[in-house]
């Protein structure tokens, strides 16, 4: 079923342009807290039911069902803890620093109900270190809800009802955005994953049942609650329910953070929603849902943004972060960019991983500057793989996905731009001019740079 | 003995007292060490040890780990500009040669004035308004020559 744009209601955000933080009494107003209040008078099961029932899945990347992850809760074990990602660090990715910043009320709620759901009575919210605002904000507001008594003791006034809330700052690591190395940083040492099974919901933070969800999946939990499951499922394409937040960046002419059902096709998103390509430049490829999904060439985007339409595509829809690229991006120069960002972030504890990126990191950059080889292709591609699951010889072979996250893209750029990977042998080294490096003649070679409007 | 973290070791414990375990005091203590005096030295890593009961060799593991910890002191305004993919492709790199040209600052080195400091960092989570830089704790996207004047300009 699909419905028409007149049907799209933006639920999250309704008012991003404006960029205002709605605090405890404008919530309030708008009926804000209503939901939780009803929600203590409800049986866990019975919310845990009616999300499950309304196929929210996780808007973190994974898009694991919400209310099955919560399920897996072993009987009769506490306390149990709730952790909110916002440790949001994919690249591409930046709807929960507005989710935050905007909807900090929305966000407690929502921690709210799930606590009440999975029977806890401590939930953090691990922010990345680079988002000091949205820190700051949802501070104040779970100070704000602190005050009214619906956080902290006896909330709503109901003796024996805790839910205790701690805003925690992480301190600049992508692989926190990791469910296990989030709670391994939150407990005070280095981001270090570790080997699943057991899983967090079973041996989580200090040792005790956890569950970990990303903020766009907990905000939505309290829209679910009121409006009811059928309600959410009016957008829907096949198991993607729910309006979601789709991050667009790159070389379009309208980018930003946009609310939408996963009807919505790529195409659409790049040329409706957002204006299509800047100077009316050519397509090259998309990295539909972050940066370590395989990318897609023009002819692959007439797909539905939800899960399975991406995966049909060949790639993921993951965190919904919509790279687009015109024809001035050299694909060797994206995917070297993309493989440095992992070798960085790799937390170094699996050699595969740690070795592997930083080697594919140095081919790259050997291919760009003039000097690489047929055989380093075959380096790369014995590394990388073919961009899929357990291909080549980092995926699959590592304690986290981090070394997938480093070997799709790589994996990818070879099968859909080897031609050009080639001419990289041939000409010796990179023959685009106009992707990276500083001025000519005094001018930004950056067009976008040099016709941006005044702030 | 404490001495910078002397004047605050009442909020510490009012922080510490939020988690089940003391440990997980850790980062938090790090970020007042790192706002009072805008890097993180031996001496406050030896302090944080001695307030949280932890070894040294602890705390250092952690600072090493994560890079908004600054191990050596930055300029009076830290400017941490986004070079991956999103912000590289509309213009991060012109706007770390506008800086470097125009103003002087360059990657990984405060400037002789102590004003600013420079460094490329990964994602920010501003990719929509590439291309984006942290300017101290504030957030700042969409960056122009202009722009950048304006930001350099309203530094102390």
């Amino acid at each position: 079923m699909t419905t028409a744009p007149a049907d799209w209601e933006r639920v999250l955000l309704p008012n991003i342009e404006k960029d205002e933080t709605e605090w405890i009494d404008a919530y309030m107003g708008g009926g804000g807290y209503d939901v939780a209040r009803k929600a203590l008078d409800m049986k866990p099961a019975d919310i845990i039911a009616q999300v499950k029932d309304s196929g929210l899945r996780g808007r973190g990347g994974a898009g694991f069902p919400t209310g099955m992850k919560w399920g897996f809760l072993p009987q009769g074990l506490y306390p149990r803890y709730l952790a909110v990602n916002a440790d949001e660090s994919e690249p591409g990715t930046c709807k929960d620093r507005p989710l935050m910043e905007q909807r900090p009320h929305t966000l407690i709620e929502g921690v709210i109900c799930a606590c009440l759901a999975i029977e806890s009575e401590k939930a953090f919210i691990y922010i990345r270190g680079e988002y000091y605002k949205a820190a700051k904000v949802m501070q104040k507001a779970v100070d704000e809800a602190y005050e009214k008594g619906f956080l902290g003791k006896n909330i709503f006034g109901q003796q024996g009802r805790n839910v205790d809330l701690v805003v925690h700052r992480g301190a600049g690591a992508y692989i926190c955005g990791e469910e296990t190395a989030l709670l391994t940083s939150l407990e005070g040492y280095r981001g270090y994953p570790k080997l699943k099974p057991p899983f967090p919901a079973v041996s989580g933070l200090y040792g005790k049942p956890t569950i970990i969800n990303n903020v766009e999946t907990i905000i939505n939990v309290p829209f679910i609650l009121r409006n009811g499951a059928e309600w959410f499922k009016k957008w829907v394409h096949e198991r993607t329910t729910g309006m979601r937040l789709y991050s667009v960046s790159g070389h379009v002419k309208k980018p930003g953070v946009y609310e939408l059902p996963p009807t919505v096709t790529l195409k659409q998103l790049i040329y409706d929603i957002c204006g299509g390509i800047r100077n009316d430049h050519e397509l090259k490829f998309v990295i539909p849902g972050g940066s370590s999904v395989p990318w897609l060439k023009p002819d692959q985007i007439d797909v539905p943004m939800s899960h399975e339409g991406v995966a049909a595509a060949g790639s993921m829809l993951g965190s919904s972060a919509v790279m687009v690229m015109d024809h001035t991006v050299c694909p060797v120069w994206a995917v070297a960019n993309l493989s440095h960002f992992y070798h960085h972030e790799s937390c170094g504890q699996c050699t595969p991983c740690r070795e592997g990126s930083a080697w594919m990191h140095k081919i790259l950059r050997r291919l760009e500057k003039g000097g690489g080889t047929m055989e380093d292709l075959q380096t790369l591609r014995d590394i990388a793989g073919e961009g899929k699951p357990g291909s080549g010889m980092i995926s699959g072979k590592s304690i986290c996905a981090l070394g997938d996250a480093a070997a799709w893209p790589v994996g990818s750029a070879l099968s859909q731009f080897w031609d050009e990977f080639v001419e990289h042998v041939e000409k010796g080294g990179c023959k685009y001019e106009n992707k990276r490096h500083w001025m000519a003649n005094g001018k930004f070679v950056n067009e976008r740079f040099e016709n941006m409007p005044v702030l | 003995m404490l001495t910078i973290l002397k004047e605050r070791t009442e909020e510490i414990e009012k922080v510490a007292a939020k988690y089940p375990s003391r440990r997980s005091a850790m980062l938090p203590v790090l970020w007042m060490v790192q706002q009072q005096e805008g890097w993180i030295s031996q001496e406050a890593m030896e302090e944080v040890a001695e307030v949280l009961g932890s070894t040294v060799a602890e705390v250092y593991e952690v600072v090493s780990f994560y890079t908004m910890f600054q191990q050596k002191p930055v300029g009076k305004t830290h400017l941490a500009l986004c070079d991956t993919l999103a912000c590289a492709v509309c213009g991060s790199m012109e706007a770390a040669e506008y800086l470097k040209t125009k103003y002087g600052i360059q990657k990984d080195k405060v400037t002789p004035d102590g004003r600013f400091s420079l460094e490329y960092v990964e994602c920010i989570g501003a990719c929509s308004i590439a291309p984006a830089m942290l300017v101290g704790e504030v957030l700042h996207g969409n960056l122009t020559p202009e722009s950048l004047d304006r930001i350099i300009a309203s530094c102390p």
